[in-house]
């Protein structure tokens, strides 16, 4: 009886995503020629994996669906612990939306990864924040799925896992109890990711260890990935409209301010007097 | 449209859709431990809106164990039916059984619209429920609207840090599926005497739990008497420019004379002030008080996502530059410990 077989997908998010290029026709995210880096949330994904190695034994491998600069990342991975780093790379992939790309991490992780036994994610990305990947590919593979996890415990005679989540918004913590394989996403203010050995990132990428993958190798169905197995579509975009306001300023006397304030206030009818 | 438009090959993993089969807008209303969650409410108010633009009505879905009179709670806040399943294998939320049952009863009555509010939960069923329907959904949605020619729904979010507004549509599949922040929209005025149609459905089959599933749940005890920020009519936001946990404690007395909550922007709670439930801006939570007052706060596009659509915007900062002037409608320039502390003695002496 083995350890584990943790995969993580993880994704290329924009640094900036408050200086981001838009396709001026698909109105998607330029993402080809853009620095890429790690999404920060799936550093604590790859946290709470490789705990879980550090714990039961077995191996962690990355996954990302990017372009081809998505290497270096990868590489990262592998400085902060990854076994093995997969970049899933083919212009086909171009212009997913969620559902294209969960069907593409689904098939890709069925067909390299027949055996595993959890897929991690990180909670959401920063530059897209849909928090779809980890409930759609659960979808695609049908299995029980968890997000919001904190930490788990695993018992390897029996393939069960014991996930603990933290519900923000009610202030909850839940435990589920499955038979692996599941899918969980991890809590992004959990599992403060380790640090990456910038020696084992070199070394990863001296000896070539992030291995690409494209649509030859995986032969997935043309009509089931990219723009054409997407369908939404981004009809249109525009600034972000303000709402009037009246802005009025007081500066002066802190005592004379706190009357000015307090009686506008008033006369708004939004502190009663 | 010609009935024989060409239709364009589909990956085979979808069912052919026909769009004219798809009538009427769901609201899934989330009950978890004995509470509806107001952003499911709030969902019933728009989905309204959007039906009578479109000439249909609004469906409310419950799923869970014992329901008994809840059922009816939807109708009160002015949907029109409720369908829910009632099962013993119900009582405990997994999140893969729950959205397994959504997905049949879509399936069964083909709605063109399913909502969700995006709650922790809601963020985690919809998009299981929207890939098992194999059609697209929207995250956190801000506003919605429908285009009554092609019945589409508009599905906006603020996306890229939120200075960028998304129009997303789903033009050749259904039904289109969209979670939208909760608090965005108002709750509608609960009325008992309204009626509705009330539909008690099975499922043919649950899927395996594979394990126990849930089996422990844990409520975190605050100890802490303000309200959350979502729920509060005054919320007293700090911001980086209080500039330690002392300044939070000063807020915190003006927000318990001011009736109302404390909370802070994501720099506040990354210093660890105040705790990540009480963060208000994009990556935190939605508020729209009668009054928001932000003392210290700079006013980062993140933050003002989150809080622009109050009633009363109050700034009170040293910078007169700070951005956060320009969404407000009464500022005021100066030292926050000075204006916070007569602000105090002022609400004090009037309580006498």
């Amino acid at each position: 009886m083995g350890g584990l077989t943790i995969i993580v997908p993880v994704k290329a998010a924009v640094p900036n995503v408050t200086a981001v290029r838009l396709d001026p026709v698909t109105h998607n995210l330029v993402r080809e020629g853009v620095p890429l880096m790690l999404n920060p949330y799936d550093r604590n994904a790859l946290e709470f994996a490789l705990r879980l190695k550090d714990k039961y034994g077995g191996k962690v491998i990355t996954i990302s669906m990017a372009p081809p600069s998505g290497k270096d990342f990868l590489e990262s991975t592998i400085g902060m612990g990854a076994d093995e780093a997969y970049l899933i790379t083919d212009r086909a992939f171009a212009g997913a939306d969620t559902l294209a790309t969960s069907y593409t991490i689904a098939k890709s992780v069925q067909k390299l990864f027949p055996d595993f036994d959890l897929l991690v994610f990180g909670e959401e990305t920063t530059d897209s924040t849909t928090a779809h990947m980890p409930a759609q590919v659960a979808s695609w593979l049908n299995l029980p799925y968890v997000y919001y996890a904190v930490d788990a415990e695993v018992k390897l005679e029996d393939r069960l896992i014991l996930v603990t989540r933290y519900l923000e918004d009610e202030g909850v913590y839940e435990t589920y109890e499955y038979k692996m394989p599941i899918i969980v996403s991890v809590y992004k203010n959990s599992n403060p990711p380790r640090d990456v050995s910038l020696v084992r990132k070199v070394e990863a990428k001296i000896n070539g260890l992030v291995k690409s993958i494209d649509n030859n190798a995986l032969k997935l169905e043309r009509e089931c990935i990219g723009l054409r197995g997407s369908p939404t579509i981004v009809a249109k975009i525009e600034d972000a409209k303000p709402i009037e306001r009246k802005k009025q300023i007081f500066k002066g006397d802190p005592k004379e301010a706190a009357k000015w304030l307090l009686d506008n206030l008033i006369k708004e009818g939004v502190v009663k007097p | 449209m010609s009935a024989v438009q060409a239709q364009q090959k589909i990956c085979s993993e979808w069912n052919p859709v026909n769009k004219n089969d798809y009538k009427g807008i769901w609201v899934y209303v989330e009950y978890v431990n004995g509470v509806i969650k107001d952003g499911s409410l709030q969902l019933i108010g728009k989905a309204r809106e959007l039906a009578s633009k479109i000439g249909t009505d609004v469906t409310a879905i419950m799923i869970g164990s014992n329901l008994g009179d809840v059922v009816k709670e939807p109708i009160y806040y002015g949907a029109d039916r409720v369908i829910y399943v009632d099962h013993p294998a119900l009582a405990k939320y997994i999140p893969h059984v729950y959205a397994n049952v959504i997905v049949q009863l879509a399936n069964k009555y083909k709605p063109e619209i399913i909502l969700f509010a995006a709650t922790k939960r809601g963020r985690e069923l919809a998009p299981y429920v929207a890939n098992s329907l194999r059609t697209g959904i929207t995250a956190d949605c801000t506003e919605l609207d429908v285009d009554p020619k092609t019945r589409d729904l508009d599905q906006v979010r603020p996306t890229y840090g939120g200075n960028i507004l998304a129009h997303i549509r789903t033009p050749t599949r259904r039904p289109q599926l969209a979670s939208v922040r909760p608090n965005v929209f108002p709750t509608p005025p609960r009325d008992t005497s309204r009626k509705g149609e009330i539909i008690a459905e099975t499922v043919d089959s649950l899927p395996n739990i594979n394990g126990q599933g849930l089996i422990e749940v844990r409520s975190v005890t605050k100890g802490e008497e303000l309200p959350p920020v979502e729920k509060a009519d005054i919320v007293v936001v700090a911001g980086r420019g209080v500039g330690s946990a002392d300044g939070v404690k000063l807020l915190t007395e003006l927000a318990k004379l001011l009736g109302g909550t404390i909370g802070g922007s994501k720099k506040v709670v990354d210093a660890g002030w105040l705790s990540a439930d009480r963060q208000v801006g994009q990556t935190g939570k939605t508020i729209r008080p009668t009054l928001y007052i932000g003392v210290g706060v700079s006013g980062a596009i993140q933050h003002v996502f989150g809080m622009k659509e109050s009633k009363i915007i109050v700034a009170i900062n040293s910078d007169p530059n700070a951005p956060i002037f320009q969404y407000a409608d009464y500022g005021v320039v100066g030292d926050y410990r000075d204006v916070v502390k007569e602000l105090i003695e002022l609400l004090k002496s009037k309580k006498i």
